[in-house]
C-alpha cells in the first residue's frame, strides 16, 4: 500500500524524518509510538503530500504521492483541526466531503445514524458551526468524515487525545473493524495501551528514525512501556511528559 | 511595556511570510506620501496666495477660517478609506501579568503615529504663523493651533472608532459614507447649509474669546476616551460573540448544484464570506464602492473625461474581486491542509474561484446600470470593464494568490488582529488599476478613444474565452509553490 524509500526531511539544519526504507502493507494496521518531536506528524504529512521531503520518495500503490492526486481517491486522513472547514456546520461539511466522493445526500444520512452513539446527540442538528464544537468534537467530526469516504488507507493523528473514554472504546472498536474489512490503517498514538491494542504493528520513532518495527504480541506493550520510563542511552526520562503534547495544542 | 509591545510588533513585521512584499508596500507608500507631503508644505506655505487668489472679496482671515472645517470633513472621510488600525495581537498578553490598561493604552496611544496627523499642521500652521500672528496677536494664534490639534485628535480618534465598528458591522461604514456624502451633497449641491459659514462661526469667534479653543480638545480627548473604553471593552467581546445561542442552521444554494462539484466549492465560499465577520464586511465594502460613480459622474469635468469612467467602471464592477481576491486563498488558510488531502482537483477549486467572481462582477454590473442615467456611453465602458474584470483582473489576483502565504485566522477575527481595508490594501487595488488606463491614454492621445475601448473590451474577452489555459497555468504554477503556501498557512 505504501512504500517510503529514503526520504528525509531536514528542518534548519536538523533531521527530523529519516527513513530509509519502510514498506506498509495492504490491510496491516500500524501504530506510531514516539516521543515529542519524534518525527510521526511530519511524516503523516508527507505521506499525505503536504510537506516537500528533502529525498527520497513515498509510494502510494506504487505510485508517487508528491504531485499526484491519485491517492486521494482512497486515503482518508485526519491530522488536526486545520482537516476541517469551521464555518459549515457538521453536516453541510458531511454533505460537502460525500459529494466529493459522488455520494447522495440521502447516503450520507444513512451513513450518519449509524454514528448516532459515536456523536451521542452532540454534533447532528446542534445548530452550531464545526468552529463552536468543543475539540473533542471536532475530532468525532474528523473521523467521521473519513470512515464517510469508505477509504482504503486511514490516517489518523493522535485520534485518541481530546476524546472521552467511552468515545476511545467506540473508536478503537471502530478501527478495529475497518481493519477487518480490509483498510489499511496508519495511526500514531501517545496511549501505549490503546495503540498495542488496536495496532499489530507498532513503528517506534526517535528523533526521525524507525528504530523499531515489532509485529504486536502480548509482551509488546512491556516492551514500550521500558523503552519510555527508562529511556535508552541518549533519552531523558520522558514518561512524565508522556500526555502533554504541545502538537495536539496547534 | 510599550516599548516591549513595539518590539514584538516589529518582529512580527520581520518575521511574517510576507515581509519582503510588506516591505515594497512600504517603501511605494513611502514615496507617495514623501510626493503628497512636499505639495502640502508648498500649499501651506502659500496659503495667503492661494486664499487671495481663491476667495479675492473677502478677507484673509475670514477665508481662512471658512476653509478648515472643510478640510476636516474631507480628511475625515480620506481617513476612513485608508488610515490604518493599529494592531496588536492581544491574545497571548491576556492572561500575563500586564494591566490591561497597558494593552489598551498601547493601542490607543499609537494610533496616533498617523501621516494624517501630520497634514493640517503642515498646511495650516505656516498661515497661523504668517498671518495670525502678525495681525491678532500671540493669544489667538496659539487658540488657532491649540483648536486645530484638538480637531485633528478628534478627527483621528473618530475614524478609527468608525472604522473598529465597521470592522464588525460593515452597515456602520456605509452608514457613515452615506452620512457624510449627504452632508457635502447639502452644501454644494443643494445649498440647504454651509459648511464655511459653520466653520466660520467657530473659528470666527475665537479671534475675540481664545478661550474656545478648549472645545475641540475637549472633544479629542473624549474621544481618546471613548476609544480607550471600546478597545477595553472588546478585551471580551470576542467570547461574548461567538457564544451567542443563536442556532446555526445548514444552508444550500440549488443554483450551485448544476455546477457539480465546482458548484459545491463556491457555495462554500460563499458561507465563508457570509459566516465570518471579515470577509464579510469585504463584501460590504464593495457596496459602499458602487457609489464611487456618484463621486465622479456628476462633475461635469470628470463626467468628459473617459479615463475617469474606466477608472470608476473598473472599480465598480470589479471590487469585490480586489478586495476579496486579494486575500486569496487566505482566507482558507485554516483548512488548506484538508482541502489538498480531500477529492479536490486543485483546476475545480479554481473553477470555483472563477465562478464566484464571475457571479459577483455581472452582480455588480447590474447593479451600476443605474448609472445610464450619466448617459449610454457610462454603460458602455461599464460593460467594456466588466469584461476587463472577467479576463484580466481575475488571472492577477489569483496569480498572485499563489504568492500569498499569509494566514489569516477568521475564527479568531477580533477588531485587534486585523486591520480592515487601509491604504495598503488600496494601494494595491490601484496597481490592478492602471494597465487598462495604459493601454487607453496613448489611444486617447491621438484620438482614438473608440479604438482605445474596443482594445481593452477584446483582450478582457479573449481572457475570458482563453480561461481554460489560464485554469491550466494556474495549476502548474500553484503546484510549484504548494508547499511553501502550506507552511505559510500552517504557521499562526
Amino acid at each position: 500500500m505504501i512504500q517510503i524509500k529514503e526520504l528525509k526531511k531536514v528542518y534548519s539544519g536538523v533531521i527530523v524524518v529519516n527513513i530509509p526504507q519502510l514498506e506498509i502493507k495492504k490491510g496491516e494496521s500500524v501504530g506510531l509510538v514516539g516521543n515529542n518531536g519524534a518525527g510521526k506528524t511530519t511524516l503523516f504529512r508527507m505521506i499525505l503530500d503536504l510537506i516537500r521531503p528533502e529525498a527520497g520518495e513515498v509510494l502510494s500503490n506504487n505510485e508517487p504521492v508528491a504531485g499526484h492526486e491519485h491517492w486521494k481517491n482512497y486515503t482518508a486522513s485526519y491530522l488536526d483541526e486545520g482537516f476541517l472547514i469551521d464555518y459549515l456546520t457538521p453536516e453541510e461539511y458531511f454533505y460537502f466531503i460525500g459529494g466529493l466522493h459522488r455520494q447522495t445526500r440521502a447516503h450520507v444520512d444513512d451513513f450518519l445514524a449509524g454514528y448516532a452513539d459515536f456523536f451521542n446527540g452532540e454534533i447532528l442538528k446542534r445548530g452550531k458551526y464545526i468552529r463552536d464544537l468543543s475539540k473533542g468534537n471536532q475530532t468525532k467530526v474528523g473521523i467521521a468524515s473519513c470512515m464517510l469516504q469508505n477509504p482504503e488507507l486511514l490516517m489518523l493523528d493522535e485520534p485518541f487525545a481530546n476524546i472521552d473514554p467511552t468515545t476511545q472504546f467506540r473508536l478503537k472498536n471502530m478501527i478495529k473493524e475497518a481493519n477487518r474489512t480490509g483498510v489499511t490503517t496508519l495511526i500514531s498514538s501517545h496511549d501505549l495501551n490503546h495503540i498495542t491494542d488496536v495496532c499489530d504493528r507498532i513503528l517506534l520513532m526517535e528523533k526521525g528514525k524507525i528504530i523499531k518495527d515489532i509485529a504486536t504480541s502480548s509482551s509488546t506493550l512491556a516492551e514500550l512501556e521500558a523503552y519510555f520510563a527508562i529511556g535508552d542511552a541518549f533519552e531523558q526520562p520522558a514518561s512524565a511528559e508522556l500526555k502533554i503534547d504541545p502538537e495536539e495544542n496547534h | 511595556m510599550i516599548s516591549t509591545f513595539l518590539k514584538h510588533e516589529l518582529k512580527a513585521f520581520w518575521r511574517s511570510k510576507n515581509t519582503g512584499k510588506n516591505i515594497a508596500v512600504r517603501i511605494v507608500m513611502a514615496v507617495l506620501i514623501l510626493y503628497l507631503l512636499l505639495n502640502v508644505v508648498v500649499i501651506g506655505f502659500f496659503m495667503d496666495t492661494v486664499l487671495k487668489k481663491v476667495f479675492p472679496h473677502d478677507g484673509l482671515i475670514l477665508s481662512f477660517c471658512g476653509i478648515i472645517l472643510f478640510y476636516f470633513l474631507a480628511e475625515l472621510f480620506s481617513r476612513l478609506q485608508l488610515q490604518e488600525l493599529p494592531t496588536l495581537r492581544v491574545q497571548p498578553y491576556l492572561q500575563l501579568p500586564i494591566k490591561r490598561n497597558t494593552i489598551v493604552g498601547y493601542l490607543a496611544l499609537t494610533a496616533l503615529f498617523s501621516v494624517f496627523n501630520l497634514w493640517p499642521i503642515v498646511l495650516f500652521f505656516p498661515f497661523i504663523f504668517k498671518v495670525i500672528l502678525h495681525d491678532a496677536g500671540l493669544v489667538t494664534a496659539l487658540a488657532f493651533i491649540v483648536s486645530i490639534l484638538g480637531i485633528t485628535i478628534l478627527n483621528n480618534y473618530l475614524a478609527l472608532y468608525i472604522k473598529r465598528k465597521a470592522n464588525l458591522n460593515g452597515w456602520i461604514f456605509l452608514i457613515t459614507a452615506a452620512a457624510m456624502i449627504l452632508i457635502g451633497m447639502s452644501d454644494f449641491m443643494w445649498h440647504i447649509i454651509s459648511i464655511r459659514n459653520i466653520s466660520y462661526l467657530f473659528f470666527g469667534h475665537l479671534i475675540t474669546y481664545p478661550v474656545l479653543a478648549l472645545v475641540p480638545v475637549l472633544l479629542g480627548v473624549g474621544m481618546y476616551f471613548l476609544n480607550f473604553a471600546y478597545l477595553k471593552q472588546n478585551l471580551y467581546l470576542e467570547e461574548l460573540s461567538t457564544k451567542k445561542d443563536k442556532y446555526k442552521s445548514s444552508t444550500e444554494y440549488p443554483v450551485l448544484s448544476y455546477f457539480g462539484s465546482t458548484g459545491d466549492l463556491v457555495a462554500n465560499e460563499i458561507k465563508l464570506v457570509l459566516r465570518n465577520k471579515r470577509p464579510r464586511s469585504a463584501l460590504i465594502m464593495s457596496l459602499f464602492f458602487l457609489l464611487y460613480g456618484l463621486f465622479f459622474y456628476p462633475n461635469p469635468a470628470m463626467r468628459n473625461n473617459e479615463a475617469f469612467k474606466i477608472f470608476v467602471g473598473m472599480f465598480m464592477t470589479g471590487i469585490f474581486i480586489i478586495n476579496y481576491g486579494q486575500f486569496m486563498f487566505s482566507w482558507q488558510a485554516s483548512h488548506f491542509d484538508g482541502l489538498m488531502v480531500s477529492k479536490v482537483n486543485f483546476a475545480d477549486f479554481l473553477r470555483g474561484k472563477y465562478l464566484l467572481f464571475t457571479a459577483s462582477s455581472t452582480l455588480a454590473f447590474l447593479l451600476t446600470i443605474p448609472y445610464v442615467y450619466f448617459g449610454w456611453r457610462v454603460l458602455l465602458i461599464h460593460f467594456i470593464m466588466y469584461l476587463w474584470n472577467m479576463g484580466v483582473t481575475v488571472n492577477i489576483v489569483l496569480y498572485f494568490a499563489n504568492r500569498n502565504a499569509k494566514r489569516i485566522d477568521l475564527s479568531k477575527g477580533a477588531s485587534f488582529n486585523w486591520e480592515g481595508v487601509g491604504a495598503t490594501q488600496l494601494m494595491l487595488s490601484f496597481l490592478l488599476l492602471l494597465p487598462p488606463l495604459i493601454i487607453y491614454i496613448p489611444f486617447k492621445y491621438f484620438g482614438y478613444t473608440d479604438l482605445g475601448l474596443a482594445v481593452i473590451g477584446v483582450i478582457g474577452l479573449t481572457g475570458t474565452l482563453t480561461r481554460g489555459f489560464w485554469i491550466k497555468f494556474l495549476e502548474a504554477d500553484f503546484y510549484k509553490r504548494k508547499f511553501t503556501i502550506l507552511e505559510g498557512f500552517r504557521n499562526k
